[in-house]
């Protein structure tokens, strides 16, 4: 056998950090030096609840962007699994049956969407637009467009928890995290998300069920809806048929800013995450100076574009010097 | 000829038979009525030339296409291969032309796709095995690449070494290769051959798909020959001689589906390349097409050939180097060269040529929308007419312009790409492999069309891969190797085996 | 030449030709044509109402305005691209127009703002797309949040109502007894089916949506026509946007986002594919005039309006499925 030591040898290179650090940095570094009452432990604490939400939903939120999908009902479905939770708790059961129902509800719809991304091909986006207008639908449907409230105390209880200072949605929130990053790096499922978003095909051919692996990437994000319901309705103790819609905006505006890309399956969870807390800063810097909701959204648009321009401008730079 | 007449080399019966297999696309027979047999312990070289039936073949193998007729025997015993599991499951792993790999998996997951070991108990994935595993397996190779890169920073070849790695790794019982050694370096191709002895000793079927006669005459313990769907014959490698199977290859040499009738005086420049470098691999090329002469630009799969016609039409950036068209030097994008008369009719008709969910009329006319009408009125009869006259010329059937383009035969397909451009007008053809995959019947057709074209006064860069077509049809021809013109042959020069040579660098 | 060739297909030539006519685009427009008398018939049997003359104007000033933004959406889906910033783009032209109205501007100063903010955001999409290279969706995606963003910003939760009889007259006016907004509606599908049948920029986008490489190798300068329909999107949204709030008489920045969903439902009813270069205007309109019935239904019927997200969410998986048997199965391996 030769075993000729090849002169051209690969090596695994680092990759570069996505642009979205330095950008990052920088936003906490203003934030502390001119906003006024940023740095103070009350509003950091409230950083963690305020990330704790977006960040369960921006960890499936990447797994289905690598796999060349999009999530658009990802709020409606969260708002409609915090009603079904609420209703469930105000009509006197438990709290476990509360959870089971809402993840259920949240499974159903990720499935639904899952299928028909998966098995019919459609586009992922005008799907999930679809599901998005029949969970707001639900909502409203069942709570005839009023908030639901008279939950008992259980819920804020269970919110209020704190493990050695750690309160409980941060706790949810990183248990999350954990849970994805082992999936994704250590089962087979994470595995064929990489091959998913970038050659279907191989996956195919190497024998393994794609279809499946397809719609149980969209089911995880149905399940951690489900569960993130239960931050959602713990926070007002109440639950209202449209307050998460538009979180998804917030959700795939973290995964873009955390490197991820649209195509070929290239996924970076951690960048994901200094997405969210970007975001997370930038809202609460905003909120804290003044600025209304609605053009935060606008500040956040224009932080993704800066960050696609810088990340294309250094992809250039790379090809050429290589 | 003979006729499997001669005996496996070892073991009582085959390990794999394919019996009478039959496989049938609209307008094409891509298999019809083959019969293949491979037993443990051979090298099974494929010979033919595209279009041949040699990927039909291996796609019945592994499970992508269902044979329309026939059967396959595994030990004698009928199965079903009805999907890439399945062929799986049977041991057979195939080495492909495109690339199988995940750009973002390291190439440890990369080999072990679907198979990855787990941990008995969390039945989480076992990395430091997978890794144990995966560099034993590029040791095997003689690869020293780490196993925790990733495929996209590797090279053509080293990813094809990695392809080769991930078929080893499968432990399989049959390994058929499609061209593996297409993009690999001498040394690489020795270290593959190697493996293969090493495999073929140990008892694995290997049906290996080869355009290089050189490997088929030391590789290969037989060799089956294929031709327009059919198996021409089965032998044994030591007893055939390359004439022998140059001539089973060609059959009805082109010579015999297609003659000149005439050859012209040259007369100004058309195409003036000088220097030409692209990012795509070409590399310092020099060429120059005369108006009235037909010109071809052969070479082996992937030494650059169709990337110097993409450069020409502006549809790839040029890094250095200057092209002249009709004397004046070319810049800008396909709109801006095809304005000047340049037809690129490209390798891959379906993605590239045609929308194949529009009209044979939409198709037709799409690249002389302004030339029928400048003012931008699109007035239907008209288009309709014209549509009708360019259907008439060129022959296509059925002559229905509005039928979608999808419905046609690879040779009417091909048809109507060429016709788009003889509307347009264009006086400079850059044909990229124009008769891949159709019938006999459609490929002398469209020769016909070209020669018409040089003595109206057009000038052609024919690109082929079929050595006699270049032969038979070309007025003088560049032969490409590594990006490179390897040389030029003048029209008493040229013959299948002077291209070969300087294709590759023989002798 | 080669000579000698059309000889024997001359008789078969023309019943061939409408052989084919029939089972492609007629026959799809006359099914969608059926589905309208379908549900006009179940409409009129369960409501007395429905016949009434004022009922039907009605059910079509409705559809007018979804036919107003699903057209520049249509183009920009046969041109292969999308765009999900129509009704936000709709919101904020008419915010804007109605504060420049409201500060005691000419009204059709009102009506060249909402025009020139909407071709420019059409234009801001194109870029994203054709520069930055950017996913459609994604581009126009962002675009629907910055906009809605503006438009919630400039309007301060406010709402601007109350605007001169003469601009109302665009969206409430009649004209020989049929509203304004349909006459509207149709000199739009006549512009629009001229532009993409009768000229050669409408023939060069069917050419990109169908197959942007082989355009581009055709000689076609994709970008460029990528670029001309976000535009022409953007335009329409601001011509639906100056319709719109001359029937309402308010501007509020909530106004344009139910139109969402009803517009890709009524594009994608429509028979134009969303993978591109298929389809046309016309089906656009009778898609328009389903969702239409559609909703007028559900007031008619006295359904309540929680259920109408659900509804029109429904009617849009339903439409990708129609999209989904008109092209076949995409071939994958295995």
């Amino acid at each position: 056998m030769p075993v000729s030591a090849s002169s051209r040898s690969v090596r695994r290179h680092a990759r570069p950090l996505p642009a979205i650090l330095p950008i990052g940095l920088l936003l906490v570094a203003g934030a502390l030096l001119a906003v006024h009452g940023f740095a103070s432990a009350r509003n950091i604490a409230n950083l963690g609840l305020q990330a704790s939400i977006l960040l369960m939903l921006s960890m499936p939120m990447t797994l289905i962007i690598m796999s060349e999908g999009l999530d658009l009902s990802a709020g409606a479905v969260l708002s409609l699994c915090s009603v079904v939770m609420a209703e469930v708790l105000a009509s006197g059961h438990g709290l476990a049956g509360a959870l089971a129902a809402s993840i259920a509800v949240g499974l159903c719809f990720g499935l639904g969407n899952g299928a028909l991304v998966s098995l019919l091909a459609l586009p992922p986006f005008v799907v999930t637009l679809g599901t998005l207008g029949i969970a707001e639908g639900a909502s409203l449907v069942l709570t005839e467009g009023n908030a639901v409230s008279g939950l008992g105390t259980d819920i804020a209880c269970l919110y209020a928890l704190d493990f050695a200072g750690v309160p409980f949605p941060v706790l949810v929130a990183l248990a999350t995290w954990l849970f994805t990053y082992l999936l994704l790096h250590y089962t087979r499922f994470g595995t064929y998300v990489f091959a998913i978003g970038g050659n279907r095909d191989a996956l195919v051919l190497a024998g393994a069920p794609a279809w499946a692996y397809h719609i149980a990437i969209y089911a995880f994000g149905g399940l951690v809806s489900g569960v993130a319901a239960l931050l959602l309705t713990g926070r007002m103790n109440a639950a209202h048929p449209t307050v998460a819609i538009g979180m998804e905006f917030d959700a795939i505006a973290a995964v873009v800013l955390g490197g991820t890309s649209f195509e070929r399956g290239d996924g970076r969870l951690l960048g994901t995450v200094l997405g969210v807390a970007t975001i997370t800063v930038l809202r609460n810097a905003l909120d804290l100076l003044g600025v209304e909701s609605s053009l935060q959204v606008v500040s956040i648009g224009a932080l993704i574009l800066l960050v696609i321009v810088i990340d294309s401008l250094r992809r250039t730079r790379r090809a050429q010097a290589a | 000829m003979s006729r499997d007449e001669s005996g496996p080399p070892a073991t009582p019966g085959p390990l794999l038979a394919l019996r009478n297999v039959s496989k049938t696309f609209p307008g094409v027979r891509a298999l019809d009525d083959v019969s293949l047999e491979l037993y443990a312990g051979e090298v099974h070289m494929l010979l033919g030339e595209n279009g041949a039936g040699k990927s039909s073949l291996i796609k019945v193998l592994y499970g992508a296409y269902r044979a329309d007729a026939g059967t396959i025997l595994y030990e004698g015993d009928p199965v079903e291969i009805a999907r890439p599991a399945d062929a799986r499951r049977l041991g057979i792993a195939v080495i492909f032309q495109e690339f199988s790999l995940v750009p973002f998996l390291d190439l440890a997951q990369n080999i072990f796709l679907g198979r990855e070991p787990r941990r008995p108990l969390t039945r989480l994935i076992d990395h430091a095995r997978m890794h144990r595993e995966a560099r034993a397996v590029l040791d095997s190779l003689g690869l020293d690449y780490d196993t925790r890169a990733l495929p996209v920073q590797l090279g053509v070849a080293q990813q094809q070494m990695v392809e080769i790695a991930k078929a080893l790794s499968q432990r399989a019982r049959i390994l058929v290769m499609d061209e593996p050694t297409a993009a690999l370096s001498e040394r690489e191709t020795a270290a593959l051959f190697a493996v293969i002895r090493q495999l073929r000793a140990s008892g694995v079927a290997i049906a290996y798909i080869s355009h290089r006669l050189h490997e088929v005459l030391e590789l290969g313990d037989r060799v089956t020959v294929l031709r327009d769907g059919r198996r021409v014959a089965t032998l044994p490698a030591g007893e055939a001689t390359p004439d022998q199977l140059i001539a089973m290859v060609v059959g009805r040499a082109v010579g015999a589906i297609y003659k000149r009738r005439h050859f012209g005086t040259p007369g100004k420049v058309a195409l003036e390349v000088q220097g030409l470098t692209t990012a795509t691999g070409v590399r310092g090329v020099d060429l120059v097409v005369r108006e009235g002469e037909i010109v071809g630009l052969s070479g082996l799969v992937g030494a650059g050939r169709t990337e110097v016609a993409r450069a020409v039409f502006g549809a790839d950036p040029v890094v250095a180097g200057e092209i002249r068209i009709f004397g004046t030097i070319a810049e800008g994008g396909p709109e801006r060269i095809a304005a000047r008369g340049v037809a690129l009719i490209p390798e891959n008709r379906k993605l590239e040529g045609l929308a194949l969910k529009r009209s044979v009329q939409d198709n037709l006319l799409v690249a002389s929308l302004w030339k029928l009408f400048p003012r931008g009125w699109y007035r239907a009869v008209a288009a309709n007419r014209h549509a009708r006259s360019l259907i008439d010329r060129l022959r296509v059937t059925p002559p229905a312009p509005r039928r979608l383009a999808r419905v046609l035969s690879g040779g009417n397909q091909q048809k109507v790409v060429i016709g788009k451009w003889l509307a347009a007008g264009c006086r400079l053809f850059l044909f990229d492999e124009p008769t891949r995959g159709i019938d006999i019947g459609a490929k002398s057709e469209i020769f016909a069309l070209i020669e018409e074209l040089v003595e109206r006064g057009a000038a052609v860069l024919l690109i082929s891969s079929e050595l006699a077509e270049i032969v038979h049809v070309c007025d003088r021809a560049y032969v490409m190797r590594a990006g490179t013109i390897g040389g030029e042959l003048a029209r008493a020069q040229l013959s299948e085996e002077s291209i070969l040579r300087l294709a590759m660098h023989e002798g | 030449m080669i000579p000698g060739s059309n000889a024997p297909e001359a008789t078969s030539r023309l019943p061939a030709h409408w052989r084919h006519r029939l089972a492609g685009d007629h026959a799809a427009l006359a099914l969608r044509a059926v589905l309208i008398a379908l549900i006009g018939l179940a409409l009129a049997l369960s409501s007395d109402a429905f016949l009434s003359t004022a009922n039907v104007l009605n059910v079509l000033r409705q559809a007018s305005l979804i036919f107003l933004l699903a057209a520049g959406l249509t183009l920009v889906i046969l041109c292969g691209g999308f765009d999900l910033s129509v009704a936000a783009n709709l919101t904020l032209s008419a915010c804007l127009a109605a504060g420049v109205i409201k500060a005691g501007f000419s009204p059709w100063l009102g009506v060249v703002t909402a025009l020139a903010c909407s071709t420019a955001a059409g234009a801001l999409n194109g870029l994203a797309v054709t520069l930055l290279r950017l996913p459609p969706f994604l581009a126009t995606y962002a675009m629907l949040w910055i906009l809605q963003g503006l438009a919630f910003h400039y309007m301060g939760g406010q709402e601007i109502f109350g605007f001169p009889p003469a601009f109302r007259a665009l969206g409430t006016g009649f004209l020989l007894g049929v509203p304004v907004p349909v006459y509207l509606m149709a000199a739009v599908l006549v512009a629009a089916t001229i532009f993409m049948r009768s000229t050669n920029l409408g023939q060069e986008i069917y050419a990109v949506g169908a197959n942007p490489e082989a355009a581009r190798l055709s000689g076609i300068p994709v970008r460029r026509r990528q670029m001309l329909v976000y535009m022409l999107s953007g335009l329409m949204s601001g011509i639906a946007a100056v319709v719109f709030l001359a029937r309402v008489n308010a501007a509020d920045a909530g106004m344009g986002e139910p139109l969402l969903l009803p517009v890709i439902a009524a594009v994608l009813i429509g028979g134009t594919s969303l993978f591109g270069g298929v389809g046309s205007v016309l089906g656009t309109v009778l898609g328009s005039i389903i969702l239409a019935l559609v909703i007028n239904g559900m007031n008619l019927l006295d359904i309540r309006a929680q259920w109408q997200p659900l509804v029109v969410g429904v009617v849009l998986l339903a439409a990708v499925m129609v999209d989904l048997v008109g092209r076949g199965r995409r071939e994958r391996i295995g």
